[in-house]
């Protein structure tokens, strides 16, 4: 009798399964026992019988290319072993192993159609039960595709996470690098600058001592005037200079050495009296050499001062020593910014205002961190020359810096980004930027609790107000 | 006296511009010197000194200047069509290399002294430079002698058959 069985009823067909071996000798023949442990097949192996699990368990197992293994299904009473190798012919692609005690019912590939044609009454559950394997398998398939979608989205968002923190940690390792860089430069700076003093301070003690001497060799009163006329000599531009040996030649016709000339040319009036009236008694050359003399301490003076003063305002301006915030006029360090950046600001007009401030608690290097970041973009943006301007003020509150240009001025797109770190418009060529020192500067301000706001002025150029609050250390 | 051979110093720093002019007295009367402090002075000093009948020979000239830089000045002159002949030194602490490279690509410098120079070194270039000069223009080699290097120009006497005409 053949009865019919439902797609879903694995249990049934099982049972009738087991039923129909129970009363043929001949099918219980066919009954295998495997034991636990024991593999079925392996991975790769062509099957030409098929087994029936009529009880116990086994696994799958697929183990892939770089030698990682997956586990797949398990295998249960009414599962087939083997059962895509043996319909396609194809190696196995999985490797079968016992977990639990198994009996299974074993079909030779060349018993199949004997067997079916003996047994008809088993032919349709075994197809059925056939499909109901197959659909399994389908199933998982679903299942699994639909975990690993989710697993992809989950990874997904895992990635971009760790993107944004890898990020988020190259901006502050860049930080970091641009500070110990500043850290060391300012060190070196600083290093520097107390070397130098040292001959500074011997150069500007030698010249004012040199002066003394020669103050008291000239022998007559004439070469004495020569000499302090010298002294006191500025130097005068080379279109002056010009004029002047015109008026000298038709003054002193007799004077032919053109080298001559142009001394006589750069001297005051006072000393060209001296000449004149000395025509006869002493030689021009000599009373030349007075005034040289004179002239050449006096540049020397000039010199060793300046160096003097650059040193001086290094130093402060370096402030290395003091790492502690202190109470302070910022308006020093302004000064000594500026005296720092005359190199970069000779050609520009400088316009400087600044009002009486109150003494605030900060660290005045820092501070001169930011001066220098301002000016030196200002500098960049007026390269064929333009004006600069740096006033300071306050009220009961808070203390003012505005530092001004009047450049192309700031585009709007660059005004919302302009003190995020990383962001330069300095990308070519020899300009390079890293697009760190507003970011720091800005971080600095914000630090003491201040605000420092970029914007555009009405007639022309950039703006940046810096405001800090006035507090005590 | 006619066609002299100038020497221009162009340097915005007077102190500076004073120790030049210093240290180029010793030639001074064979080669009369004259000074700028910018580009634009600098040439209008120049064509002055031709349109009075002289030549410039040598120019000195500081990169860093007020307005047009000197680097800058030097490539113009290039296209000049009498001073493009002159002797061109650059005199500078503040030349990078790409402005350098450009100075002798496009400009044709003939030298380049660092600042601080040394008075041997510049009195040293400055007679080599004014020699080149006037044994590349053809000049009266003979009148020279006592001022520039006696041994190339006499060498150059040699090999062309010039004359004191």
């Amino acid at each position: 009798m053949e009865t019919k069985f439902t797609l879903h009823d694995r249990e049934s067909i099982l049972k009738f399964l087991q039923d129909t071996i129970n009363g043929s000798v001949e099918l219980q023949q066919h009954v295998k026992k495997y034991e636990k442990g024991t593999v079925v097949f392996t991975q790769g192996q062509r099957l030409n019988y098929l087994s029936l699990i009529l009880k116990g368990r086994a696994n799958l197992r697929h183990v892939r290319y770089d030698g990682s293994s997956l586990d797949l299904l398990k295998f249960e009473p009414g599962h087939f072993m083997g059962l895509l190798a043996f319909t396609t012919g194809n190696p196995s692609l999985t490797t079968c192993t016992v977990v639990e005690d198994i009996y299974a019912l074993r079909i030779e590939q060349s018993e199949f159609e004997q067997y079916v044609n003996d047994h008809p009454d088993l032919r349709s559950p075994l197809q059925i039960l056939m499909m109901i394997n197959m659909s399994d398998r389908f199933l998982q398939n679903l299942r699994l595709e639909s975990q690993m979608h989710s697993l992809n989205q989950r990874l997904k968002a895992e990635s971009e996470e760790l993107r944004m923190a890898y990020r988020q940690l190259e901006s502050s390792h860049q930080k970091l690098i641009h500070q110990e860089k500043m850290a060391t430069l300012g060190e070196l700076v600083a290093g520097f600058a107390h070397e130098i003093n040292n001959p500074a301070a011997a150069l500007i003690r030698s010249a004012e001592a040199l002066k003394e001497n020669f103050q008291e060799l000239p022998e007559t009163e004439s070469m004495a005037l020569m000499f302090k006329s010298g002294l006191d000599a500025e130097p005068i531009s080379s279109s002056e200079i010009r004029e002047r040996m015109l008026e000298i030649q038709k003054r002193f016709p007799y004077v032919e050495d053109r080298s001559a000339t142009r001394k006589l040319a750069q001297m005051p009036e006072l000393a060209l009296e001296v000449i004149d009236s000395n025509r006869k008694k002493i030689s021009i050359t000599q009373l030349i050499q007075q005034f040289e003399a004179g002239k050449l301490i006096h540049n020397i003076q000039l010199a060793s001062a300046r160096i003097a003063g650059l040193v001086k305002s290094l130093k402060s301006y370096s402030r290395q020593d003091k790492n502690q915030a202190e109470m302070i006029d910022i308006r020093t360090g302004i000064k000594d910014t500026i005296l720092v950046l005359t190199n970069r600001l000779k050609f520009l007009d400088v316009n400087i205002e600044l009002n009486e401030i109150p003494e605030t608690c900060a660290r005045m290097g820092e501070l001169n961190q930011v001066w220098t970041n301002i000016l030196v973009n200002a500098c960049e943006i007026l390269p064929d020359g333009g004006q600069i301007s740096i006033k300071t003020w306050s009220d009961e509150n808070s203390i003012f810096v505005e530092i001004a240009d009047n450049g192309p001025g700031i585009p709007p797109e660059v005004l919302s980004r302009i003190f995020e770190p990383n962001y330069t418009t300095k990308n070519q060529g020899s300009q390079f930027g890293l697009g760190l020192g507003l970011a720091i500067s800005n971080q600095i301000i914000r630090k003491l609790g201040g605000n420092i706001e970029a914007s555009n002025n009405k007639v022309a150029g950039a703006k940046f107000l810096t405001s800090i609050p006035i507090v005590k250390c | 006296m006619d066609n002299q051979i100038y020497i221009v110093i162009i340097e915005d720093e007077l102190e500076v511009m004073e120790a030049l002019l210093g240290d180029l007295e010793f030639i001074e009367p064979n080669f009369p010197l004259e000074a700028a402090n910018n580009a634009e002075e600098a040439v209008s000093v120049m064509e002055q000194i031709e349109a009075d009948g002289h030549k410039v020979g040598l120019l000195l000239c500081d990169h860093v200047l007020p307005g047009k830089n000197g680097i800058d000045l030097l490539i113009e002159l290039q296209n000049h069509p009498t001073l493009k002949h002159s002797k061109k030194v650059l005199v500078t602490g503040q030349a990078g290399l790409e402005d350098t490279v450009q100075a002798i690509n496009k400009a044709h410098l003939d030298y380049y002294i660092a600042k601080p120079w040394t008075k041997e070194e510049l009195q040293e270039v400055v007679t080599e430079k004014l020699t080149d000069y006037v044994i590349e223009n053809k000049l009266n080699l003979l009148q020279y002698m006592s001022a520039l290097n006696a041994t190339r120009l006499a060498e150059a006497l040699r090999e062309n058959g010039l004359t004191d005409t």
